[in-house]
């Protein structure tokens, strides 16, 4: 690795004067594993590296007033060991489990996996199905906006350079809204997703209410299928329902042919999962429902 | 130049490394604990996994500088020569070990899961090891090992009989 500055600021605010002072020349380090990784093929490096993987800012999961907040550098691990993800969004804690591996997860982070903005990223069809919110620092104060602003194009997001992600928020209105994740890959471990479909949908008097259907590896980036939503959305629950809003997806995104798949095949994965996805959380709002009686 | 002042194995450690170093460098060539492997360098393959603040981790993934005030585990710290720990040597009996060169990765990640979870399922050290490259043997025989190092460590007595019997 060529040489650079290490600074681990104290708290957020040291981090944000950091990166208004640096600009384009610093770079932030949360998880490090793909930060490391660019620094070791570069032929250019930054100036100075910002850790704020030890930030408390940065840190917890936790339901708040506004909805379910989690920190923006919580590992992969910390989402799959929270008992309120687990309870409320098990689809996140799906995501989080299908990324890399245990030591990789013990490193990588929520906001660094969507900063990466490559295609392909397992957290992000997940949170965009649940209509997440990010909130974002710079030396002009605190904003929050969708999530879906933040992605551009393959590994560009709308972020400054003195601009730092600092949570990640699922809205209130949507807290325990019935979710599922589902993805292909060409292997169990460490395997970039073919497809990842992320859904989320209340079902009430046994029909579907504001269904969310967002495809991941299909497109520029992760993406909402909106034309399937509307399809679904207060259609009666039935396996050919929900395979048709399967069938609408596929012809929304578009997917490219690569060496790991031909874009025909993820079109056809693209039907299979979502229409699998949507009727695991079907079976979710079913059990809960069940266990709301009893 | 960055001061790091670090526990390994249970003893304080100070280095001043340039910024750039990774733990795994920090380890193998500063601390001359060289029982850590580099592999791929980019995460992928385990075999510089360590323990810190108990949890597995790639070592090349982590800058020295960000162990400051934390406290790692390498295998030098797992076992002897003359006192092996349970793990080692169930690897060691089941044969689960051919080069050599996963071995060390692959223990740190097996010690961390047994820590944790006492009795683990077949899938859940199948996940466990799944950040773990061996390019000889497969993982079955690493599989029996945990269980067997598992059983050992939970007092119970001895391991189940091997299926392959080689003497004789």
């Amino acid at each position: 690795m060529k040489a650079f500055d290490y600074v681990a600021p104290r708290d957020l605010g040291a981090a944000v004067a950091l990166l208004a002072e640096h600009g384009a020349s610093a770079k932030i380090l949360a998880g490090g594993t793909d930060l490391l990784v660019e620094l070791e093929a570069a032929a250019r490096v930054p100036k100075v590296v910002v850790d704020v993987s030890r930030l408390k800012e940065l840190k917890g999961i936790a339901v708040t007033d506004g909805g379910l907040r989690i920190g923006a550098a919580s590992t992969h691990n910390e989402i799959m060991r929270s008992p309120d993800l687990r309870n409320l969004f098990p689809a996140l804690v799906e995501a989080a489990h299908t990324i890399g591996a245990v030591q990789t997860r013990n490193l990588g982070t929520l906001a660094g996996n969507l900063v990466t903005c490559v295609p392909s990223m397992d957290s992000g069809p997940a949170l965009l199905a649940l209509e997440a919110e990010v909130g974002i620092m710079s030396p002009r104060g605190a904003k929050r906006m969708p999530l879906a602003e933040l992605f551009v194009r393959p590994r560009k997001t709308s972020l400054k350079p003195d601009e730092i992600l600092t949570e990640i928020v699922i809205p209130k209105a949507n807290l325990g809204k019935p979710s599922a994740f589902l993805k292909f890959g060409l292997r169990k471990g460490q395997a970039l997703a073919l497809v990842n479909v992320g859904v989320a949908a209340w079902i009430k008097k046994d029909c579907f209410v504001a269904p969310r259907i967002a495809l991941g590896a299909v497109a520029p980036t992760v993406m909402r299928a909106t034309r399937a939503e509307a399809f679904l959305d207060g259609k009666k629950v039935s396996e050919e329902a929900m395979a048709e809003a399967g069938r609408i997806a596929a012809t929304e995104a578009k997917p490219i042919s690569d060496f790991r798949a031909s874009a025909d095949y993820r079109r056809d994965l693209i039907e299979t999962l979502t229409k699998r996805a949507l009727a695991t959380a079907v079976a979710r709002a079913q059990q809960s429902a069940k266990e709301a009686v009893a | 130049m960055i001061d790091v002042t670090v526990t390994i194995n249970g003893v304080p450690r100070k280095a001043s490394v340039p910024a750039e170093t990774t733990l795994l460098k920090l380890l193998r060539e500063h601390f001359m604990l060289t029982g850590s492997k580099l592999g791929c360098d980019v995460g992928d393959c385990g075999a510089c996994t360590v323990i810190v603040d108990g949890k597995p981790v790639n070592s090349c993934l982590m800058l020295a500088a960000q162990v400051d005030g934390r406290e790692v585990i390498t295998i030098e710290g797992v076992g002897k020569r003359e006192h092996l720990h349970p793990i080692q040597k169930m690897f060691e009996e089941a044969g689960a070990v051919q080069c050599g060169f996963c071995g060390p990765g692959v223990i740190m990640s097996a010690k961390a899961l047994l820590d944790e979870k006492p009795d683990p399922s077949v899938a859940d050290i199948r996940d466990a090891l799944s950040g773990n490259l061996c390019r000889c043997t497969g993982y079955t025989k690493m599989i029996e090992a945990v269980q067997d190092a598992a059983r050992i460590l939970r007092g119970e007595t001895a391991a189940k009989p091997r299926q392959l019997e080689l003497s004789k």
